[in-house]
């Protein structure tokens, strides 16, 4: 904002002359209201920027149920959805109750928040309901991550538990080291407090948001183990294909559109000039965000494509969506503070470093229905690095606060300070959810509370759990189909030996 | 935006006595910084209404994939939305390195920009990133467009050249014509300079999107021909139904939802008064463009269900979606410069037009899987039309700058010149992006590259070229369903 308007009656009056006093309130009172109506108006229109950017955010929730919907296998399609729209709700409460408060409640010393429990004493002058919405909608996001790598043979209990305690604990601790004006490694600190003299830069949560996800679905997926069928004996992996590519498509492509809250959104003010009266100002970062988020997806997109085309012999549509998302995951830390052509090349190589964690994740036998832990947690983490690299000073200085010397991208000439920060954001990330998620579904497994058993897993999980299949293409009394028809299963019901009626 | 505050300290310090200058010159610095927060202001509130415009045009993207998947078999479905997702991805790094520049860039001759390759010197003192953003988002649109033509038995190759080609030089191209301001039949040339003393009126792009994605197609699907089982040899035509109605609607909606980006977000800016301190300025005419948006669509969809019924017999919701659809095609060159009244006119011939076109279509044997010629070429030339008969002079003058004498709609009362602009529009976009496109169509299938084999095309091109089948609702190992399985061919 420029220099609110700062009139002086006893300056004024002096200038004036003799008993100009009048005269002089007159004038300033004039100009204190002018102030008043600009300050009332930037309220305005950075809270409905702020509340779109929160809309768009959680149109995710509805892009990232189709995908998931979409790369599990028909029988559990119920169950997967089911658990994305429990994300959202049981997010809505627990980040209201406790989560808001570790991420962003109050003066801290650095390692959790500790005010603002189910929003006491909010809104506060810095922050309105229009920021707790936009938070939580991160929050809710992360959790969602997770989901993809436990599919398709997951108890709906574990589920439930995980999901309270991601977004209700984990994922806001985290928040708060590196968006918390208090966080130990935040770039928001005062500039003579800050970890290798910049903090951690992750402006829309690469790290804070994708590695969360990824590693936390990536312990859960390792300690429950693969899927049955996905690896044989032998070692040889067998796809277990998704039941709709349609339903991938549609939820890339709103994952895509809502990424544009995701980005663009987390600069939460756009009423910010530069230099007052020019056309540049935050608004403009802002559009440029928007475009390295759009350059970084599309390139990902575009190298999946030709990648997977050598690799396989064919032109592969769910695997350049993963691709777009991938380059999505890892523009998300930079894309602020990067130009269009680094975003270029960030796509690029998250596109390599998605195919190269697939390679690495088969070899292992490493079992994910969506990617999550590789794209998520890889991509995430090169978005990080990338940062480390390609991040300009003079956009550093636009989002961060004018800070003279400070580290920037060490491929811009700014030396290796950020790096070094960058890699301290993704060991302690790395750290942190796999102590807490990690013990979190050992202990669930140790209570018989984690896996299904083989028998439901075979069936799949919204006959045995979920009151039938997702999809009724055919009608009951239709006799013409009675060799393709399932029965429903009564809740409470032993599972019958057979599924279908003998023809 | 209103007169700047013009602070005169002269002035002011004669009108208020001797030793005056420091208190006149400390209330007009006071006066330039609020003069100053404004201006920033309404860069803010401007670029917030042009970036959420350019996210909703990007949705329809979203709109036009599941209405593709839905209109065309089950069998090639991962083919064309593998196309949709490629024309956003391929879009964005071509219009990015050339399009924008051809479209934008800097002062030219008339035919195409030049400068701003890869945004170099970019942002400028009037195009900031989210009029990239928004520009991108436009030319995405047309690509999409063409795919729908040539569905379901182009080579993939062809698809990536052509979309390239169309999003990266022939598109931007005719958006320099009628966009920007150096562009030989732009409106917004200076007054002296416009073609017949107006310009073409295309306001969202009813002739440089619709017309250019669908002249496009219909080069595309001319050329190599229409889809095997199409027609008959005795020339009667079986319809090759999509394979769900659910995504086509779905689609459709999506559409609606992001045409109010499309059309009310051509105004770039909201924060113009009119008259300054009324309630009537840009935002109105913003509002006013969403309601001839949606009388236009409603119309036509209305016209479509009654129309249809009549000559089928049924009520039939796919048919009515398109004709909807062809209702925004229509209406998206005069939005903002007719009354609402008008664009129920609009929606109601563009109903009829699509159905004719689909006779016509019908009767010469040509085969587009998404109507997408019949609907985009042929109602966007009709909404060409009618601007030339119904563009009111108020709304003209507010929107392309206020010039007396200036011609507008002829059942308005304004003279034949800008229905004669239109029809040079038309005129020139088919010849444009026939010569380009069919040229380019022509080459490719001279190589062997446009159209797939018989057997691919009966197979499926999923199959055959995408790894597999787009749905599996039974899994490989249930033994009671093998009836009904497909096995995975190998590349």
């Amino acid at each position: 904002m420029s220099g609110p308007l700062t009139c002086s009656v006893s300056d004024l009056s002096a200038m004036l002359g003799p008993n100009a006093t009048a005269a002089a309130e007159y004038i300033c009172g004039q100009l204190g209201t002018v102030n008043n109506k600009f300050t009332d108006a930037a309220y305005a229109v950075d809270n409905t920027y702020l509340l779109f950017s929160a809309y768009l955010v959680f149109s995710m929730q509805i892009g990232f149920a189709m995908l998931c919907a979409g790369s599990v296998r028909a029988k559990n399609t119920m169950n997967i959805m089911l658990t994305n729209v429990l994300d959202a709700a049981a997010g809505g409460l627990f980040y209201y109750l406790f989560g808001y408060a570790f991420a962003f409640g109050g003066s801290s010393e650095g390692f959790i928040g500790r005010h603002n429990f189910a929003l006491r004493d909010f809104p506060t002058l810095t922050s309105d309901y229009s920021y707790f919405l936009y938070q939580w909608s991160f929050a809710i996001a992360a959790a969602g991550i997770t989901s993809g790598s436990i599919a398709e043979r997951t108890q709906f209990v574990a589920y439930l538990i995980y999901s309270s305690f991601l977004t209700g604990f984990v994922y806001p601790v985290v928040s708060h080291w590196f968006w918390s004006p208090f966080g130990w490694a935040s770039p928001f600190r005062s500039a003579d407090d800050r970890l290798f003299n910049t903090g951690a830069i992750d402006f829309a949560g690469s790290g804070v948001v994708h590695m969360v996800g990824g590693i936390a679905g990536l312990w859960g997926a390792l300690v429950e183990g693969p899927r049955r069928g996905r690896f044989e004996k032998s070692g040889r992996a067998i796809a277990l294909r998704g039941h709709s590519a349609s339903l991938v498509v549609l939820g890339t492509f709103l994952l895509w559109f809502g990424w544009y809250g995701f980005n663009p959104g987390s600069f939460t003010k756009i009423l910010v000039p530069y230099e007052t009266g020019s056309s540049y100002g935050q608004w403009s970062g802002i559009g440029r965000t928007a475009v390295t988020t759009t350059l970084a997806g599309s390139t990902a997109a575009l190298t999946t494509l030709f990648g997977k085309r050598l690799l396989s012999g064919h032109w592969n549509v769910t695997d350049v969506c993963n691709g777009l998302l991938g380059g999505f995951a890892a523009i998300t830390g930079g894309c602020s503070v990067v130009e269009p052509w680094a975003a270029i090349v960030c796509g690029f190589v998250a596109a390599l470093v998605l195919i190269g964690c697939n390679k690495l994740a088969e070899i292992v036998q490493y079992d994910d229905p969506l990617e999550a832990a590789q794209l998520h947690g890889g991509c995430g983490a090169w978005g990080l690095i990338f940062v480390g690299l390609f991040a300009k000073e003079k956009y550093l200085n636009e989002v961060y606060g004018e800070t003279p010397g400070r580290p920037y991208g060490l491929l811009m000439g700014g030396g290796g300070k950020l790096l070094g920060a960058q890699l301290v954001q993704i060991l302690v990330v790395a750290g942190w959810v796999s102590a807490t998620m990690g013990t979190l579904f050992f202990l669930l497994k140790r209570l018989g509370l984690l896996r299904i058993s083989e028998k439901d897993e075979m069936a799949g999980m919204d006959m045995t759990r979920h009151g039938g299949f997702a999809y009724m293409y055919y009608d009951n009394d239709d006799e013409s189909h009675r060799a393709i028809q399932l029965q429903r299963v009564d809740p409470g019901s032993p599972f019958p030996r057979s599924v279908t009626p003998r023809v």
